[in-house]
């Protein structure tokens, strides 16, 4: 009985061995996809080996396309345009693509392996985008849940962006995340500073990447990023612009209205900050100098919860009440927001019924 | 428990430090398959399915979205607060898209009980009926929900 079990183990255990020696042996054969060519724009053809994502095959070659998830499919950030190969259109890709997209031949480069030539194309400014090594050259904490980091760029060691563009950070393997993770933050400095780059991070409760720049990352140390990304900049008109942002979405408007104050700009600008207490106000002073050195510019910032007994004088409650008393002329207004999920989508339905055109509301949708 | 290669990557996946920090199994030492089939037992005997839990948790988040900020009040008993924040979450199971990072929080002025959530709880309870493991953060167990819900 004893020696019927042990040979019918072994002959099991013979035959899975057979079939996963078969696996390998066709996975070595079958899935070698060669070289592929991948054309992008008609203009550079990359030679690569496939068998690795599109995204993972362009970054090998300097070339990021955005990603804030790291390839898992689920930030909808890395759209091209596939004009040949590529396959079918996935499951995991139609969640974020509208059907215009689709037409178009719009796909998401994380989920398409390459396993033969392919003719892409992806906007010029991607070129512009790269990956850096910096130095955490400062790290000011602003409020109990509010750092700014300066990273220093050691390689390359000059960044050209636009106010209101992000890069994305990766945050290292360590103790209690296995992979490293990339997020996406909005540059709080100018573009007139080349040499560094400022962020101003919010801690998200167990956040795996804030977790690691609260409680891990030391002045002194390295850290690699990759960027500039997105279309959230100013657009060079002369309407009124109006800024909303809450927590660390004073970032990109901070590096606006830096930039803004260089340029001379003579514009009306009226900036909203939203926050629950006195606790949550940051940078008060600085927005106040702004006030003197620009020509026509109110900050406002706005309390929803003033703590009872606190010397608050400023406004209270919501910001999209205030709307009449600040927005002027809405036709003549460009509105720039940033902030979560949740205040984008109150004060955009604020901003349509003061009158302000939907094609002038601006915020990044990460 | 023997697993298909597909299941093995489910389970990596929910283990703490891979999709978030604290996993989505707590310190239950049971497979998810366990989990989920305990799970739906109790619910029979609590007559509700997950797709009633989750177009409840659905129709309160949405409300609760809407207020921005503000706590608000349902039915007299059940006090909501969101806590919005950028960026997005993956299901563990790999079902395709992303699922806003932020809380719900919801209390029953009623029995003093709490309950918190995702929107990925609720894709989770709707399309694998699956609640999280005890100890998990986000653990909603079928119990709790019936006494603090329905």
């Amino acid at each position: 009985m004893i020696i019927t079990i042990a040979n019918t183990v072994i002959i099991v255990s013979g035959i899975s061995g057979f079939l996963a020696f078969l696996l390998v042996l066709a996975e070595k054969f079958f899935a070698n996809y060669g070289e592929c060519k991948i054309d992008i724009n008609g203009k550079k053809e990359l030679v690569i080996e496939g068998g690795s994502s599109l995204l993972a095959s362009l970054n090998e070659n300097k070339i990021f396309l955005a990603s804030a998830c790291g390839g898992r499919g689920s930030c909808g950030f890395c759209k091209c345009t596939v004009k040949s190969g590529g396959g079918p259109l996935l499951p995991t890709e139609k969640p974020f693509l509208n059907s215009q997209e689709i037409n178009k031949g719009v796909r998401l480069a994380c989920q398409i392996k390459v396993k033969e030539d392919l003719q892409i194309e992806i906007p010029e400014e991607i070129f512009n985008i790269r990956k850096f090594k910096a130095e955490v050259s400062q790290i000011r904490n602003f409020t109990y849940d509010i750092k700014e980091l300066t990273l220093k760029l050691i390689e390359p060691n000059e960044i050209d962006f636009k106010a209101g563009q992000y890069v994305q950070l990766e945050a290292p393997p360590y103790e209690k995340s296995k992979h490293s993770v990339t997020r996406a933050y909005s540059i709080a400095s100018s573009p007139l500073h080349k040499d560094y780059i400022q962020l101003i991070i919010r801690r998200v409760p167990d956040g795996i990447c804030t977790t690691y720049i609260f409680d891990y990352l030391q002045q002194g140390d390295n850290i690699n990023f990759t960027g500039p990304f997105g279309d959230f900049i100013i657009r060079d008109t002369q309407s009124d612009m109006l800024f909303v942002a809450g927590g660390s979405g004073k970032a990109p408007i901070k590096s606006m209205l830096e930039y803004l104050q260089n340029q001379g700009s003579k514009r009306r600008m009226i900036y909203m900050f939203g926050a629950r207490t006195k606790d949550d106000l940051y940078l008060t002073e600085e927005f106040r100098e702004l006030e003197e050195k620009l020509a026509d510019f109110t900050y406002v910032p706005v309390l929803s919860k003033p703590k009872e007994g606190t010397d608050w004088q400023g406004k209270t409650g919501y910001i999209p009440p205030y709307f009449p008393e600040y927005i002027k002329d809405p036709q003549n207004t460009e509105a720039y927001l940033c902030g979560s999920p949740g205040m984008i989508a109150a004060v955009k339905k604020g901003l349509l019924e003061n009158g302000v055109s939907e094609d002038k509301i601006y915020y990044d949708s990460f | 428990m023997k697993e298909t290669p597909q299941e093995k990557k489910i389970h990596e996946n929910m283990k703490a430090g891979v999709l978030t920090m604290h996993g989505f199994l707590g310190d239950d030492d049971r497979h998810f398959h366990e989990i989920i089939a305990e799970d739906k037992a109790a619910l029979e005997k609590l007559g509700l399915s997950c797709y009633q839990i989750a177009d409840k948790l659905q129709q309160i988040t949405d409300k609760a979205y809407n207020s921005y900020q503000d706590s608000i009040l349902l039915d007299d008993k059940l006090l909501v607060s969101y806590n919005s924040v950028r960026g997005k979450t993956i299901c563990p199971f790999g079902h395709p898209g992303g699922y806003p990072k932020g809380e719900i929080k919801l209390k029953n002025l009623e029995n003093g009980r709490t309950i918190v959530w995702t929107p990925l709880n609720i894709h989770m309870i709707r399309e694998h009926c699956f609640f999280e493991g005890e100890g998990s953060k986000h653990r909603l167990d079928p119990q709790i929900i019936k006494k603090t819900l329905f």
